[in-house]
């Protein structure tokens, strides 16, 4: 089976998110192996727990949710890029979390990992 | 352990101070280069005004990230190429802040971009 780790540096209200959402659909479709997202720059804005997307546009989280819960797809993010953004699992005094559960908190070595892991590495 | 089977290239277009593009390039090219990958950084477009020696940023209240580019060589990351057109284009003259820079025309620069494994872009 193929493998494939992808990394996402877009918000999720850019249409490139969007790119990367349909780009991960079609490659489980057609039978790839995702190893796992990792999310960088402003891609770990997609974690927030505070995202207030209007009804008819297009509704990221729900497919990030969707695409960890369906295919136990690991979503990483960079822990230095969420807290320059306000993102964080353990804020104020009562150790507060405003990323979603589906996200895990992780570093540049997991980039690095996943390069070394998948066959393929595709950033969007 | 990990595998050192891939080769990576980063690639920078942007300049370097109106974004974050070149710090958060230069903070993965660091981190590839710690866990031993093969590691290349190659820059074209505004990308080059990020080796252009002798920039100060005192004056637009920034952290100067350029003096990081010294420890590259710590890091076993030897290969740094940057697009002649590029340069030609800016006006700008090969004197960068760094050494180990190669100056490469479209058609070598294309070449050594394409037999990485992955590229990254900034």
């Amino acid at each position: 089976m193929q493998t494939l780790a992808v990394i996402v540096t877009t918000p999720p209200h850019s249409n490139l998110t969007t790119t990367a959402i349909d780009y991960i659909d079609c490659a489980l479709k057609n039978g790839v192996k995702i190893i796992g997202v990792f999310f960088y720059q402003d891609g770990v804005l997609n974690a927030s727990t505070h995202l207030s997307l209007a009804n008819d546009e297009y509704q990221s989280t729900k497919q990030w949710q969707r695409l960890h819960n369906g295919n136990a797809l690991p979503l990483y993010l960079c822990a230095t890029a969420a807290e320059k953004r306000g993102l964080g699992d353990e804020l104020g005094d009562n150790k507060q979390s405003n990323i979603n559960n589906e996200f895990i908190l992780s570093g540049l070595g997991e980039l690095v990992e996943l390069s070394s892991k998948a066959e393929r590495m595709v950033q969007l | 352990m990990m595998n050192k089977n891939k080769s990576i290239a980063i690639l920078n277009s942007s300049p370097p101070f109106s974004s974050a593009n070149g710090k958060d390039a230069l903070d993965i090219a660091l981190i590839f280069g710690s866990y031993e990958q093969d590691t290349s950084l190659f820059f074209q477009g505004d990308g080059v005004w990020q080796l252009i020696n002798q920039q100060e940023t005192d004056s637009i209240s920034m952290k100067n990230y350029l003096k990081t580019f010294a420890a590259l060589e710590f890091y076993d990351i030897e290969n740094i190429y940057v697009c002649a057109t590029s340069l030609a284009q800016r006006a700008l003259p090969d004197d960068f802040h760094i050494d180990n820079v190669t100056v490469l025309n479209s058609n070598e620069f294309s070449k050594e971009l394409h037999c990485r494994h992955i590229i990254l872009r900034f």
